[in-house]
């Protein structure tokens, strides 16, 4: 029976989960692990240009990754980000119930987010080619534009490892990690 | 009710269906809605990195937003489209677009690096002017 999101024992048992995998996984970490999350979370939580441009900024962001079993995803992911007015709160993955529910949800298939993160696509470019759809209130993103390409900046800096780029072994690992996230956090 | 429609088609263009969205949003504001009932023009919008255009034909309190070109328009933007979005970010002071605070600025210097390119600007600067207000989210 997995944890309730929002409770402390959820939280609690996922800050062990993160320390437990940040003390025994190797950097490069991947993308789209639970360690690889906390890093970019940190990386926010220290940029002084993201604070600058999102001190107007409220509300929460979701990074939704479509599924692709082929390499581990067997189940949308979906990254949520804490944000107001320049700090960030918290990013984590969560629930697919609690990333529906976000201000906005930024949709887009593992190929499309793996080249907004590679520096290939642009975020901006990727919407309004339809590669990444939007849901929420598209003027209030419009607005806050520099913040959210400051963002994706920030997650292309991160230094990672691509789950394509791993090996069968490497992505059966993932998958278990996902699964063990399924059944003790609902994500 | 607000007169914005997408033509057949223009849903497959994801850029027409958020310029279309963001106009609509605008026009709850009274003094945007003015500005549209008084546009009449077609304009058409090239995202180059993006490979993607519409055109908008504006008809005095209408709009259609056509995914791809789309007849011969009054007013031709190339550009690309992080630079849409600076336009949508204009500040509108003295009832006319700002180009004197940064994003202003920075839309200025795109038009002389020629990054940005509006055809028609100067045989119709009054309807780039209202098109420019009614696209402002400010």
């Amino acid at each position: 029976m997995a944890l309730t999101y929002g409770t402390d024992e959820w939280n609690q048992a996922y800050d062990a989960l993160v320390k437990e995998r940040t003390e025994s996984q190797s950097k490069p970490y991947v993308m789209g692990t639970p360690e690889w999350v906390a890093q970019y979370e940190e990386l926010i939580q220290n940029d002084a240009e993201y604070k600058e441009a999102a001190k107007d900024w409220e509300g929460s962001v979701v990074i939704k990754i479509l599924a692709k079993p082929e390499i581990g995803l067997d189940k949308d992911l979906y990254m949520f980000m804490d944000l107001w007015h320049g700090d960030c709160r918290f990013v984590k993955i969560v629930p697919a119930e609690v990333g529906e529910s976000a201000d906005y949800v930024i949709t887009g298939e593992y190929e499309r987010w793996r080249a907004v993160m590679a520096k290939e696509l642009d975020t901006i470019k990727g919407m309004m080619q339809g590669k990444l759809k939007l849901k929420g209130d598209l003027p209030t993103i419009v607005r806050a534009v520099k913040a959210s390409a400051r963002l994706v900046d920030l997650s292309a800096s991160t230094d990672c490892r691509f789950p394509d780029e791993l090996d069968a072994a490497g992505i059966e690992d993932l998958r278990a990690l996902l699964k063990r996230a399924e059944d003790e956090f609902g994500i | 009710m607000v007169d914005v429609k997408l033509a057949p088609g223009a849903e497959e263009v994801a850029m027409a269906g958020m310029i279309a969205e963001m106009i609509k949003a605008n026009l709850e504001k009274p003094e945007k809605l003015k500005d549209f009932n008084r546009l009449k023009s077609r304009v058409h919008i090239l995202a180059e990195d993006a490979e993607t255009e519409m055109t908008m034909v504006f008809d005095k309190g209408s709009l259609t937003v056509y995914g791809g070109k789309e007849g011969k328009p009054d007013l031709s933007i190339v550009t690309d489209a992080a630079s849409l979005l600076d336009m949508a970010n204009l500040q509108i002071k003295f009832g006319m677009p700002w180009y004197f605070d940064e994003t202003g600025m920075g839309v200025v210097k795109k038009l002389l690096k020629r990054e940005l390119k509006i055809k028609g600007m100067f045989t119709h600067l009054i309807a780039l002017t209202l098109l420019s207000k009614i696209m402002s989210l400010n």
